[in-house]
């Protein structure tokens, strides 16, 4: 059987229909960015105070979300996971660029998605913090022969956590499930330790109830993920030169 | 049950991870932000400066055999962003003009503050290839390495901050 996933590049659809479908999956996440309360910057801030931890509950929620849903189908053989473009690896570029970011988004309270969709309900410090972004992409680009041999070093290739691991790949999204888990839980406790409970988010005994059913079932997908090894996800047991330039060459070409 | 105006995270959670497996399924690609911010800039200043632009070592690429920038998916979804954040916010009646601060900032400290860190994360960003969104939850979802770098280090960056900012926000 064909793999029909993904669709723009197995042929499914055109070019042009991808572009347009981009459309409704940004009108969902920017309806979600809403609903989960980061197009005010206050609450975002607030993460690294520990006054409302719901922006890193959020990003665990959507990144085990992602990870299950597209290395679920991909063992189900649903997607074909070689066409998918896996994000690669610049190690000390991105760490470096990662503290950075972060001094930004507590100095600026925003972080770009969230702005956008600040912007877009009238916030003034988002249109602000927008500016600035601008500015600073164009500070990047136009002095880019500065740092342009630092941006390309440290060269991994899409190099995964199962691979630097040395694990399966399911047993690392149970993994990330668990810490996912334990993140969560301990984060809300240091909050209500810190602020005290009227400070926290919604207690409602019906969401708690909701959510303790998304954690529980998050955990039992995670086990039953940690049962197959790597090759029954990519298909392959030697690394194929997907994405960009298979690994091993990489680091021999680095200079 | 009904959610209002603010979900529960996890729920919340959830759907931005639907958006991002929807575009993983149709575009064979993630969602991202900040990549779309770096094409406006680009566009902007190529109507400046045409040659300077079209030669330069980083937008260079926009414009290679011809094609315009903002002609990419990236911008597609930041549209659709606009969209969905702006239908919600209306739907729930919070669409207001504001400044958001804590209470112990001026309008225009909060203002400076906002322009000093979009500068930071805007060259943050380029540097490590993406945002919160292209690089933390897409590459977090596909178990990169440099994704997971990225997360943690954002964390480390804010820790090592928030304390002098602290009186902006609490």
């Amino acid at each position: 059987m064909d793999i029909a996933a993904p669709f723009a590049k197995t042929g499914v659809i055109e070019a042009t229909t991808n572009l347009w479908l981009a459309i409704p999956i940004g009108i969902i996440f920017g309806y979600a960015l809403f609903h989960a309360g980061f197009t005010d910057s206050r609450r975002i801030a607030w993460a690294f105070y520990f006054k409302d931890v719901g922006v890193p509950v959020v990003m665990f929620s959507a990144i085990v979300t992602g990870m299950v849903g597209l290395w679920g189908l991909s063992l189900l053989g649903l997607i074909d996971i070689s066409l998918v473009y896996m994000l690669p690896t610049y190690l000390v570029p991105m760490a470096v660029g990662g503290v950075l970011f972060g001094v930004g988004m507590v100095i600026g309270g925003y972080c770009p998605g969230t702005a956008i969709a600040a912007v877009a309900t009238g916030k003034i410090d988002g249109v602000v913090f927008i500016g600035g972004f601008l500015i600073g992409s164009l500070v990047f680009g136009d002095f880019f022969p500065v740092w342009g041999d630092f941006y390309n070093s440290h060269y991994l290739g899409a190099f995964r956590l199962d691979q630097a691991f040395g694990i399966s790949l399911g047993a690392t999204v149970l993994l990330i499930i668990v810490i996912a888990v334990v993140g969560t839980i301990s984060m809300i406790f240091v909050q209500d330790f810190v602020w005290g409970e009227k400070n926290t988010m919604t207690k409602a005994r019906p969401f708690k109830k909701l959510q303790g059913v998304l954690v529980a079932t998050a955990l039992a997908i995670g086990m039953i993920f940690a049962f197959f090894p790597t090759e029954s996800f990519i298909d392959d047991t030697v690394e194929r030169p997907f994405y960009i330039v298979p690994r091993a060459n990489m680091i021999e070409a680095a200079p | 049950m009904k959610f209002g105006t603010r979900w529960p995270p996890i729920p919340a959670g959830i759907l931005i991870g639907i958006s991002m497996l929807l575009a993983f399924v149709v575009a064979g690609r993630g969602i991202g932000a900040s990549g779309a911010m770096t094409r406006l800039v680009a566009w902007v200043q190529h109507g400046l400066f045409p040659r300077a632009t079209e030669q330069s070592a980083y937008f260079g690429k926009y414009f290679a055999d011809g094609s315009h920038p903002l002609n990419d998916y990236v911008v597609f979804l930041l549209v659709g962003l606009l969209i969905g954040a702006f239908v919600a916010a209306w739907r729930c009646g919070e669409l207001r003009m504001e400044v958001l601060r804590g209470p112990n900032i001026t309008t225009r400290n909060r203002l400076l503050l906002a322009l000093a860190g979009g500068v930071i994360s805007g060259f943050a960003a380029r540097l490590a290839r993406g945002c919160t969104s292209g690089q933390g939850l897409v590459g977090g979802a596909e178990l990169s390495v440099g994704a997971w770098v990225f997360l943690m280090s954002v964390f480390v960056g804010g820790w090592m901050v928030a304390w002098f900012v602290r009186k902006q926000w609490i």
